[in-house]
């Protein structure tokens, strides 16, 4: 923000910054530790009145002064260069500082010089007391330049109590600088005997390689106990939220803490194999081999150092990206580029929204991604985001995995960000808006009744207002095609009866919509899903498209459970409201008493493309294309370390439900992980940009220009939508998080959820919803301003769509399904979903509405027992005729 | 786009600006002295080594200045963390600016500079048994150094000109230099020939100190600083160079105007007019010591113009200061104590008198 960014696409300034320093890091450590191998190998030598072991010395003093003197000192500077380069506003803030830090290490750098120097270039003039003085002020200052360097490098991980006094000895001696400084030490030692190797196995003396191999050995693997302890010391030292994130967050990490493993055992063995006789040829080969995999062992432990830090570059103080944490409120208030001084636009519009977004990502990501290059690059990370689904990165980025850091800036800068990301450099459309599909209202007869003569009302219903699948069924099912349809069968007189015995209640699907197994390939997993092989076209209740309703006292209805139906008619169109005949039949004469309608909407418009990417799958109107969901099995596998990917290309998909539990297909899953609502809307939640109805219709079928439009009740006409009921995202999410608040997930996933209400109560998914009455209190009209967000109905058999009025006539038989209550609006034919009140009443208002009691009770009644405030005419009226 | 708006706030400084850079100054001379012996040592060396043709007295008169050229890279680059350091600690917001802007050429510097530095050692190394091989190593180490000093010339006047940044919005892939600047062959030349004059000096250095009584030292010393004055007569036309390519206003301070900066520069010429005066007459100490005068005085007068040059854009006294001088006498007692630990080391190093070792 400061600073100019060096617009280093292709390599990145940050992978400079590891490579110089990885490498310098290692021959400073071979500097430390040599230095003590240096002065003890001699002091040997002289104790000894060993020649062999002084001709040692001497010789492995020149190969040390060339690698650690030349290319050491250099890459040393070469660091500083780089860093300022990479970071200059970190840089920065070490040097002042530290500044008299880095300055009492320049005088232990020169003292170490000057000693190394004369150690070598009048190695033969000195006294042998002197020499071996010379070699102890050597290691003496070597090690003093570590002590200072790893203040500094230990005080941007853990800052300590700098972070409020800002003082030298607060940063300095933080609270990881003893454990680093102890691993430190004894890794420098192993890689003096590593290093100790290279002169030895280049000498043609056999004697001197007998003897100093076994030497060499010893400085290798003695220390090893010591960087174990060192390495648990410095672990337990950060913080524990530092170490979550690292080695549990963090996919990357794990790959190099594998590495880190490996190369330890390998360092290991290699010690063991040179202690050995082989061959000088071998040792000569093996032993460039053995020092590459020493510096894999030593970068794996900076990688790690590093990681550990992110999101920051001085832990808790300043981002990777130079912002520091304390200036965030401001900036995402009155926006980054007004605050970042190297930036052409300071105001976005629709003309430099691409090049302000060039500047924000150059502040913002530039610091850790490339753009087509080696290391995190950029069009990879983000392939498999759509524009809105990039904007949903950069709102949650930072908010559930530590790593990242949060976007800074506004909601309009991160829309640029992100349409810069997403057409200037990965070359994707910028779609910035919700599909928009006009659906055809099909024509639908009303079936006949004869208000005088009909001895019975068939009211037949959805239990949900929409079952909503994911017809990617060889990737992964959300919930299987499984419709239940209710029915209650009432004996008309004045005193209504609702039948159960001596009837049968049939049901079938409309033309078109009998064949589901041709539209999608959910029989072909049943097995790897629900370890069960069913029949084409039969549900996982044991019901095919048509078939016979079952009794059910606990419902005091008829019922058909998990009836497989999708929304594709084999005449190619879509239609997420298919209708089901229905009929009541007397099972001794056969006689029709009654036949119905109802629909059994069920809709595959599922808006996991809008972020994840892909079209849709069914002719460009609907469904979840395998793009879509092959990236979205691909970002929980790298993020929860599964393989649902490949185990579902292997055509083996596995059942989201397998693992996080689920009361809408009676799933138990694993207890430490969230269940399924709550995991998938808590994480949503976290990465939503959009704000109330408008968030719901991201996901849900509930948007007003798309192919389903799920709301149609009288409620959206009322001019409510989803979040009077349901709360905003955040607070719907919360309440179900809030229920499984002990679960680490949970805190994860509530730590930056920010709900509208203090307290959302804890809410089971499916068993506790918004209660009605929440805001039809006593059945009465709702006050101003009323919602049922946080009002949850106590338990499953208080739903509205289960529960019954005092006579036990269901709320759903004529009411009908929630989102869909009498009257409603159905795009696909006014009174599709009307069919039963139109066929009844005549009219689109709910069964008995406008006192209408004789389509039951054969005439008007005084008073209602159904439940209390019905007797009375229909309150909106007004909304009926719109 | 306005420039004023790039130039980055700076960072508290823990201490007054002018310790940093009276020790920046100081430590600078040294850091500068090593390089132009190194610079131009190594010029001398491979002119005389591609020119001359008696081996023998190659070994005999140029590997002596050979093998002191590792050792004073070694020295040079060391001496190079100090004055950067402290620079970065007044004027770091300026000089971050400038390397990034510069980014490509400024980084190329540390793997060519360790190039360098092995080719002073492959020089010496090779001397006599692969002369050729040994040749082009300093061919190619002068190379180097002569691009580095090219880019910190680069990155100084840059630094020392905000309004140039804006060409950033034109290039931000770190490859922006300052050559068209009227000030920057001469500043880059007044580098290159103080070289040369250093070199030649040098050469002195080595063969005053050289163990050889034979009439032939005290010519070799003579024509060393030959070349030393003949170096610093060009020097003083490019240092008139140099000074009229700067702005007129700076030519007026040195001029008069600014008493303080007058009198510097007007020491540094007299005590160079001497130093080249001397020279010709061969005075090998008073030589040395006008010289040193020069460089003082010149280092002073580098940096009243960089003051200069920034006055309108950064004064000292927008510096805050958080103090830390508990930490900067810690610095100093280790200061002095490592710089007795070098003195005990070089004491014990070339105390031979007591016999050598087994």
């Amino acid at each position: 923000m400061n600073y100019p960014i060096w617009e280093l696409y292709n390599l990145n300034s940050g992978t400079l910054v590891a490579f110089i320093s990885t490498i310098h890091a290692y021959v400073a450590h071979l500097a430390v530790g040599g230095g003590l191998f240096l002065w003890l190998t001699d002091l040997k030598a002289v104790r000894d009145k060993n020649p062999l072991i002084s001709a040692y010395v001497r010789k492995h003093t020149w190969f040390f002064l060339l690698l650690t003197m030349v290319f050491g000192g250099v890459s040393g500077v070469g660091i500083w260069f780089i860093i300022a380069l990479a970071n200059p506003a970190a840089t920065s803030s070490l040097i002042h500082n530290f500044v008299f830090g880095w300055a009492i290490e320049w005088v232990f750098f020169i003292g170490e010089i000057t000693a190394l120097l004369i150690y070598h270039y009048r190695h033969d003039q000195m006294r042998e007391k002197d020499r071996l003085r010379v070699a102890f002020l050597y290691f003496l200052f070597a090690w003093l330049s570590m002590v200072i360097i790893n203040g500094i490098l230990s005080f941007m991980l853990t800052p300590g109590n700098w972070l409020e006094t800002q003082g030298f000895w607060a940063g300095f001696f933080n609270p990881s600088y003893f454990s680093s400084l102890f691993f430190r030490t004894s890794a420098s030692i192993m890689i003096a005997g590593l290093f100790g190797y290279v002169t030895v196995v280049f000498s043609n003396d056999a004697e001197l390689r007998k003897q100093m191999l076994r030497y060499c050995t010893k400085w290798l693997l003695y220390p090893v106990p010591l960087i174990a302890l060192g390495a648990v010391w410095y672990y337990f030292t950060v913080p524990e939220a530092v170490r979550f994130t690292t080695f549990q967050l963090n996919a990357q990490t794990q790959f190099i803490v594998t590495a880190f493993i490996v190369t330890s055992v390998l360092i290991f063995v290699f010690g063991i194999f040179f202690s050995l006789r082989t061959t000088p040829i071998i040792q000569r080969v093996l032993i460039f081999v053995f020092i590459l995999i020493g510096l894999g062992w030593y970068s794996s432990f900076e990688y790690i150092r590093e990681y550990a830090r992110k999101p920051y570059i001085i832990y808790g103080y300043m981002y990777s990206t130079s912002i520091i944490e304390s200036d965030i409120e401001t900036i995402n208030k009155d926006g980054l580029l007004k605050h970042a001084k190297w930036t052409t636009v300071k105001e976005i519009n629709n003309d430099n929204e691409l090049e302000a977004g060039r500047e924000l990502f150059n502040i913002q990501c530039l610091a850790c991604h490339t753009v087509g290059g080696v290391k995190n690059d950029i069009i990879e990370k983000t392939k498999n985001l759509s524009y809105m689904g990039m904007i949903s990165q950069l709102y949650g980025q930072g908010k559930t995995l530590d790593y990242m850091p949060k976007f800074v800036g506004t909601q309009r800068e991160m829309e640029a960000l992100s349409a810069f990301i997403t057409t200037e450099l990965a070359g994707k459309e910028k779609v910035s808006q919700l599909s928009h599909y006009e659906p055809e209202p099909v024509e639908n007869d009303i079936p006949p009744f004869d208000m005088k003569n009909d001895e019975y009302v068939l009211l037949a219903w959805n239990d949900l207002g929409m079952h909503c699948i994911s017809d990617c069924d060889p990737w992964f099912i959300l919930l299987p095609p499984a419709n239940t349809l209710e029915a209650q069968l009432i004996k008309r007189g004045e005193l209504p009866e609702i039948i159960n015995e001596g009837v049968e209640i049939r049901y079938r699907v409309q033309k078109g919509f009998e064949n589901p197994a041709a539209h999608v390939d959910f029989w072909d997993y049943t097995e790897s899903y629900f370890g069960v092989k069913l029949d084409k076209n039969v549900g996982l209740g044991g019901k095919g498209l048509e078939g016979e309703f079952d009794w059910n006292e606990d419902r005091n209805s008829f019922i058909a459970e998990m009836i497989p139906v999708v929304p594709y008619n084999d005449d190619g169109s879509f239609n997420p409201y298919p209708l089901f005949y229905v009929e009541a039949i007397d099972k001794e004469s056969g006689e029709v008493l009654m036949t119905t309608k109802t629909v059994a909407p069920v809709s595959t418009e599922m808006g996991c493309r809008n972020c994840h990417g892909g079209g849709w799958r069914v002719n460009g109107v609907s469904g979840v294309a395998d793009e879509t969901a092959i990236n979205i099995l691909k970002v929980h596998d790298r993020l929860n370390e599964t393989n649902l990917y490949e185990s579902a290309a292997a055509g083996k998909p596995v059942l989201c439900q397998s693992c996080h539990a689920d009361p809408a297909l009676g799933a138990e899953g694993k207890e430490e992980h969230n269940n399924f609502s709550t995991a998938i809307h808590g994480w949503h939640a976290n990465y939503m940009y959009v704000e109330g109805g408008q968030a719901c219709t991201m996901c849900h079928p509930a948007s007003r220009k798309g192919n389903t439009r799920c709301n149609r009740g009288i409620h959206p006409q009322a001019g409510l939508n989803c979040v009077n009921c349901h709360g905003n995202l955040i607070d719907h999410a919360t309440g179900l998080l809030n229920a499984q608040k002990d679960k680490p997930s949970s805190q994860r996933l509530l730590r930056n959820l920010q709900g509208s209400v203090p307290e959302v109560s804890p809410r089971l998914p499916w068993i506790q919803e918004p209660d009605c009455l929440g805001c039809h209190r006593d059945f009465e009209a709702p006050q101003k301003n009323a919602t049922s967000f946080n009002q949850w109905v106590v338990g499953f058999n208080e739903l509205y769509r289960i529960r019954t009025d005092m006579a036990g006539v269901r709320c759903e038989a004529c009411h009908n399904s929630t989102h869909s209550e009498y009257p409603t609006v159905n795009a696909f034919g006014k009174n599709r979903d009307n069919t039963q009140t139109m066929q009844y009443s005549g009219s689109p208002l709910p069964i008995g509405a406008e006192n209408q009691c004789e389509i039951c009770h054969k005439k008007k009644m005084e008073y209602s027992i159904h439940h209390p405030n019905m007797v009375r005419d229909f309150r909106n009226l007004n909304l009926v005729s719109k | 786009m306005e420039y004023q708006s790039l130039i980055p706030v700076a960072d508290t400084i823990p201490a007054p600006s002018w310790i940093f850079i009276v020790l920046e100054q100081l430590l600078f001379l040294l850091h500068i002295i090593l390089v132009n012996a190194v610079l131009g040592g190594a010029l001398i060396l491979l002119f005389k080594r591609i020119s001359g043709k008696d081996e023998k007295n190659m070994i005999n008169w140029q590997l002596p200045v050979a093998k002191k050229l590792p050792v004073m890279v070694a020295l040079g680059i060391n001496m190079a963390i100090p004055p950067l350091l402290f620079l970065q600690v007044v004027f770091g917001h300026l000089f971050y600016t400038s390397s990034v802007l510069m980014a490509v050429y400024w980084i190329l510097i540390i793997p060519l500079l360790i190039l360098a530095y092995y080719g002073t050692y492959i020089h010496v190394g090779k001397f006599a048994s692969s002369p050729g091989f040994s040749k082009f190593s300093l061919f190619a180490a002068i190379l180097i150094i002569l691009y580095v000093g090219f880019m910190l010339v680069n990155n100084n006047s840059l630094m020392e000109q905000p309004e140039l940044w804006t060409a950033y919005f034109e290039n931000r892939g770190g490859t922006i230099l300052n050559v068209s600047n009227p000030t920057f062959l001469p500043r880059y030349l007044h580098f290159i020939t103080a070289s040369v004059a250093v070199g030649g000096l040098l050469y002195a250095v080595v063969y005053f100190f050289k163990k050889d009584e034979t009439e032939q030292k005290n010519e070799k010393i003579k024509d060393a600083l030959k070349i030393f004055a003949i170096a610093t007569s060009v020097q003083v036309v490019v240092g008139f160079w140099y000074l009229l390519a700067i702005p007129r206003d700076f030519i007026l301070q040195f001029m008069g105007q600014n008493l303080v900066a007058t009198v510097f520069l007007m020491l540094g010429i007299l005590a160079g007019i001497g130093a080249l005066v001397t020279g010709f007459l061969g005075k090998f100490k008073p030589a040395v010591v006008q010289l040193l005068i020069t460089l003082v005085a010149m280092i002073i007068t580098r940096h009243n113009l960089r003051m200069m040059y920034l006055s309108d854009n950064f004064q000292l006294s927008e510096l805050k200061i958080s103090p830390q001088y508990g930490i900067l006498i810690l610095f100093l007692v280790v200061l002095v104590a490592g710089l007795g630990a070098i003195a005990y080391m070089l004491k014990i190093g070339f105390n031979n008198k007591e016999g050598r070792a087994a």
